[in-house]
């Protein structure tokens, strides 16, 4: 597993490294649309965001886009090996494709991270915001991070399949968007524990929240983002075995 | 040592179902190259991939030193090394080395080893020197010699091959041919498809034919080209055959034909193995460039089998 890996970690930090151009636009990309959409907001409603509402933005806004990151890396990747020619010899190594997909998506989340941390402490400076940062709101994070490569398992594998997902993806990023910022709390109570269950992101989103703005909130909301992470990653998982298993029954693995 | 049973695959159209290989059998020994030939569309790529498990057959299966592609799938891909045509094989933004060390460690080889390893197999194909130039940078030759070797990176027992000259210059198509041979010589099996002909013919020490999904020839290449091979033999001229001395081999022997200006060919009857001393009695002394027995080779074979059947 570690041979995996550390093979994986080269692959990323080289091509991190030889195409820096990539890294700086995307860092620049992050900054400008969160700009936009600050001062955008601010400029159309007359009243500047503040307070723990600004919080809220700035980590609503550096959890979206991690988490668009995370659950699209999987079906670009696949479409790009399909569109490369690598796919194939990818599913020839003695690792399941499972496996060899989300440890590259690990590695590609970790080279995403970096120039995020940089966009947000930048984000912090702009907006005069003082994120009080908990090691525990880590734990949410990850649940999320988690159910974000569950769902882009469910991606890769209509890539399998189709190997366009442009389309899909698109729905999906602002799907995601939604289901962040969607204040489903509000619902009744039995209603919103079970949205919170099945909908991606919601509840550890919350959770996340109310621990960043030292907001007491229920205890079931640390039970509802582990059932969904189990809940989405298991439906990730069996919908790409599945989906693997189609392509090779078919014989499209290598089709583009 | 690789064993293919019986495979069979079918794939669903538009029209209805077809029936891309049909009990497809063979083996391929250690040590030994089997050329898999066949038109386009008769099943070898979808064959060759079954036995990678890119595709998972209808019925049959594949074993590898015994162990089954299916039931021991990471154990059985460990011992595999396939170079696909139509694929890149690699990854064009990394350099040659990233590459081979990338795929010989995803193939759980160890960094060190693979290091060396890489080092070993560039040496063998003469690229120690492009070691650090990226792939994308590289002749289309060198891109396949650099596949060749990613395929290699873990000592595979079994090699599949894809058109592994397809598009290659003289000069990189005999260089894979060197690597073919000396990794045959070392004991690895090889299941090799081409449309080159000439290539099978040089590499392969048997032939396995398909049509249609179906095995329709199998034996050593040696033997069946001496199967195909007829009792026929040509007489070539150093000048044009004057046309008295043609009348008089015609009078002596009935089946003389002039193929060309300068080739008489001899058809002898049956068991009539003195036929050509005779014939070159009556045409001595004329000046004779050399005399030849028909030998066919697999593109005769080919030709054949494919439009007439196999021979019994």
């Amino acid at each position: 597993m570690i041979s995996l890996l550390l093979a994986e970690w080269r692959r990323t930090v080289v091509e991190t490294i030889r195409y820096p151009l990539e890294t700086i636009s995307s860092m620049m990309t992050l900054f400008i649309v969160f700009a936009g959409l600050f001062y955008g907001a601010t400029y159309v409603t007359h009243s500047p965001i503040g307070g723990g509402r600004l919080t809220t933005v700035v980590v609503g806004y550096a959890i979206w886009m991690t988490m668009m990151a995370a659950t699209g890396d999987l079906g670009w990747s696949i479409q790009n090996e399909a569109q490369n020619g690598t796919l194939e010899q990818v599913m020839l190594v003695p690792w399941s494709p499972v496996t060899v997909f989300l440890v590259r998506a690990f590695m590609a989340i970790l080279a995403f991270l970096i120039p995020m941390v940089v966009v947000v402490v930048a984000l912090l400076i702009m907006t005069r915001v003082h994120l009080d940062w908990q090691w525990l709101a880590l734990a949410p994070f990850l649940a999320a991070l988690g159910t974000a490569w569950g769902l882009g398992l469910a991606v890769a594998a209509v890539a399998l399949l189709f190997k366009r997902v442009g389309q899909v993806l698109n729905i999906v990023q602002f799907g995601l968007l939604f289901v962040i910022l969607a204040p489903f709390a509000r619902f009744h109570a039995v209603v919103w524990h079970l949205v919170s269950m099945v909908v991606p992101f919601n509840a550890q989103v919350l959770l996340l929240r109310n621990l960043l703005s030292h907001t007491r909130g229920s205890d079931w909301i640390w039970w509802e983002s582990g059932i969904n992470l189990a809940l989405i990653a298991t439906m990730g998982i069996l919908s790409f075995v599945g989906a693997s298993r189609i392509a090779r029954h078919r014989g499209i693995l290598g089709h583009y | 040592m690789l064993n293919v049973e019986g495979l069979v695959k079918q794939f669903r159209i538009r029209t209805g179902l077809v029936d891309a290989v049909r009990g497809v059998s063979f083996s391929v020994a250690a040590g030994e190259i089997l050329a898999f030939l066949g038109p386009n569309g008769a099943g070898k790529t979808t064959t060759i991939k079954m036995t990678a498990g890119l595709i998972h057959p209808d019925g049959g299966a594949v074993y590898v030193d015994g162990k089954n592609l299916v039931t021991e799938r990471n154990a059985v891909l460990g011992k595999i090394g396939a170079v696909l045509e139509g694929s890149r094989n690699l990854y064009w933004r990394l350099t040659v080395l990233e590459n081979l060390l990338y795929w010989g460690t995803m193939r759980r080889v160890s960094y060190r080893q693979a290091r060396s390893r890489a080092f070993e197999l560039l040496d063998q194909v003469g690229l120690t020197d492009r070691a650090r130039s990226t792939v994308q940078t590289l002749s289309r030759g060198m891109q396949q010699k650099v596949a060749l070797c990613q395929s290699l990176m873990h000592h595979p027992t079994v090699l599949l091959l894809d058109e592994p000259t397809l598009g290659l210059d003289f000069e990189s198509s005999e260089g894979i041919k060197r690597m073919v041979r000396t990794l045959s010589d070392s004991g690895t099996a090889i299941l090799l498809t081409t449309h080159q002909l000439d290539v099978a013919q040089e590499l392969s020490d048997r032939v396995a034919m398909i049509r249609g999904g179906q095995l329709i020839l199998e034996g050593t290449t040696k033997a069946i080209l001496e199967k195909y091979s007829q009792p026929m033999y040509s007489i070539i001229s150093a000048i044009p055959w004057p046309l008295n001395l043609v009348d008089t081999a015609r009078k002596v022997m009935g089946n003389v034909a002039q193929v060309s200006p300068d080739t008489l060919q001899l058809i002898p009857q049956d068991g009539d193995t003195d036929a050509i001393y005779r014939l070159l009695n009556a045409l001595h002394p004329h000046p004779l460039l050399r005399v030849e027995r028909h030998q066919a080779d697999l593109a005769e074979v080919f030709q054949q089998v494919m439009s007439k059947g196999a021979l019994a």
